[in-house]
């Protein structure tokens, strides 16, 4: 499937029966909602329960979505939401603290559009990665490596000049910024 | 408090994506959009994937809202007498489980109560059905040793799935 289908087109598709379309919602969204369950602190169990119902609320729900394209905020407030379940259940046999705020605070919404934002763009990046040539994908992996390689490593592995990496780098990076993958996120 | 556990880090605009930035940012954030998909453990995009398969079937999520389980270290001085009983319960629009684990079996009540059948499905692929009697009591024997789920089928109401139980 290509990586640059519009997310609303993912989810029409879903709603019929296209196991494919599907993966590519799960595949694209899910660092978000890992993301959001380790900025509540979740770890281990709590964050599979909240994943697993996440997706499967989404499922329930790819019908009746009323703005499809606005998926991304619909999985980051039910992420949210879910977090909070999962933190209620645990603190509810723990009398002595607080009761749990049952609304999300200002800093939550704030955490909830950082999400979103960070998703919308991550995905397109990995997207417009995705679509660069394997000799452009090798180099700028080489590249983002931690440690990075230097650039006499680079050479020796990749078999290019010294002298070449760095045009080479400037010609991909470029290719990057101008795939449709990017620009589709520019067009919102 | 819940808006104590949010870190608030600065987040670019997306509308920079292309136009602002130079080689270094976009280097630096696309170094953190692989960064961050691989962060994400293979299984938990896996057991997204699985969801699909609940895709056009009539059940409702039950989810868990209550495990004594939770902070057990914390608060096992305080239930000492009782220490070897587990309560979960879960619960969706309509209808709740609980469920209390004993030592060898997993006893159940669904609310509001009714006759059915109870079918605890493993991740591993194993099904066990149960009968519901009539004041909605169950009893799952032995423990499914892997993570397993309830689907609760009931004279009438829609079928409920629990999510994932590990015990």
């Amino acid at each position: 499937m290509s990586n640059d289908v519009p997310v609303a087109a993912l989810v029409a598709r879903a709603a019929g029966d296209d196991q494919g379309a599907w993966n590519e919602i799960v595949g694209r969204y899910a660092p978000m909602v890992w993301s959001i369950c380790t900025r509540y602190r979740l770890v281990g169990q709590d964050i599979e329960d909240v994943g697993q119902s996440v997706w499967l609320l989404l499922v329930e729900h790819l019908g009746k979505l009323r703005e499809p394209a606005a998926l991304p905020g619909w999985l980051a407030t039910t992420t949210q939401r879910e977090c909070f379940r999962v933190l209620r259940a645990a603190r509810r046999y723990d009398h002595s603290g607080p009761p749990p705020d049952e609304l999300p605070s200002s800093s939550d919404h704030a955490l909830i559009e950082e999400e979103i934002i960070a998703a919308e763009r991550n995905a397109a990046l990995r997207a417009a990665f995705a679509e660069l040539p394997p000799h452009c994908r090798r180099l700028l992996a080489m590249v983002l490596s931690d440690p990075p390689h230097s650039y006499a490593e680079i050479s020796a592995i990749l078999q290019i000049p010294v002298g070449s990496i760095g045009p080479q780098r400037a010609r991909c990076l470029e290719r990057l910024r101008r795939s449709s993958s990017l620009s589709a996120v520019h067009g919102c | 408090m819940l808006r104590l556990r949010a870190r608030v880090p600065s987040a670019p605009e997306v509308s920079q994506v292309r136009d602002g930035w130079n080689d270094e940012q976009l280097l630096r954030e696309l170094r953190e959009a692989l960064r961050a998909r691989q962060a994400v453990p293979p299984e938990f995009v896996e057991t997204g994937k699985n969801a699909y398969a609940w895709h056009n079937i009539d059940a409702e999520l039950a989810q868990l809202t209550y495990d004594s389980g939770h902070d057990g270290e914390r608060c096992a001085a305080m239930r000492s007498e009782t220490a070897s009983v587990r309560m979960l319960t879960f619960a969706s629009a309509h209808f709740s489980i609980e469920l209390e684990v004993t030592e060898g079996s997993v006893l159940g009540q669904i609310m509001p109560p009714g006759e059915g059948t109870i079918e605890a499905q493993t991740q591993a692929g194993g099904t066990t059905v149960t009968p519901i009697d009539e004041i909605g009591c169950f009893s799952i024997e032995p423990i499914p040793s892997s993570p397993f789920r309830l689907h609760c089928r009931a004279a009438g109401r829609i079928d409920v799935v629990t999510g994932w139980i590990t015990l």
